[in-house]
């Protein structure tokens, strides 16, 4: 992992996540862009497998590993990025009801075409395949674990 | 030799306990060996043991790595953290 004098953060809070807050916190005097990818929970899905309607997700983390793997995530978007001032990267965890937050990734640079956009996005995709968490669906016909696709290879250690 | 095995959401659920120690013979032992002890002790979790990725002290294991005593080893399903749009 590149050692980095920018601000990082990883954290899986069970509160909202304040977007503003996150965005001061990445904010240096040479940033000039943000961008912030934020996910909430959905209340209706049109998916096989999927409970058609949604009351709340229950999130749960192995979290050693997890904040162990978002500090991951932030070592590759360095690697990959490297005009990236600030990195925070936010899972919630706990009962989230349909419209609540659920996930934070933001990224800021001096320009907007300094690799922020790109950042975020690889951030939440690569999030999903090593970040130990899962979301169980809650709604009227009952609960289901979701269960991810990716298989982690010996390329995904850290 | 002792190790804890966290089990975590569909694994969780299914055996009924999210941590359990693990007495295993001391030498050579693998996590294929730690998944065959516990396909052994819950055949009906077997399916989802079968498939289900592993890790060793918080780090992404696979079926010929070597588990130490005292080791954090965890079993669990593909993650599905992230946001709603799966």
């Amino acid at each position: 992992m590149t050692l980095s004098d920018y601000p990082e953060f990883v954290g899986l809070p069970t509160d909202s996540i304040d977007h503003d807050a996150v965005i001061e916190s990445i904010t240096t005097p040479a940033t000039g862009a943000v961008c912030l990818f934020t996910g909430m929970v959905r209340g209706e899905t049109q998916k096989e497998g999927h409970l058609p309607s949604t009351d709340y997700l229950e999130y749960e983390a192995y979290e050693p590993m997890a904040l162990a793997k978002m500090r991951q995530v932030i070592g590759e978007i360095r690697q990959m990025f490297p005009l990236v001032q600030g990195i925070a990267i936010y899972q919630r965890i706990g009962k989230l009801d349909v419209g609540q937050n659920t996930v934070l990734i933001a990224c800021s640079s001096g320009h907007r075409d300094q690799g922020c956009f790109e950042a975020a996005r690889y951030g939440i995709d690569r999030l999903k395949e090593i970040v130990p968490v899962w979301k169980k669906e809650v709604g009227v016909d009952g609960a289901t674990w979701v269960e991810g696709e990716y298989k982690p290879s010996i390329e995904d250690q850290a | 030799m002792e190790i804890t095995v966290l089990l975590f959401a569909t694994l969780k659920d299914l055996v009924g306990t999210n941590k359990l120690l693990l007495a295993l013979r001391d030498n050579e032992t693998t996590i294929g060996d730690v998944r065959s002890a516990l396909i052994e002790q819950y055949p009906d979790v077997k399916d989802n043991l079968k498939i289900a990725l592993a890790s060793i002290n918080r780090e992404f294991a696979f079926p010929a790595d070597i588990v130490n005593d005292g080791d954090e080893v965890a079993f669990f399903p593909p993650v599905s953290g992230g946001c709603h749009d799966t």
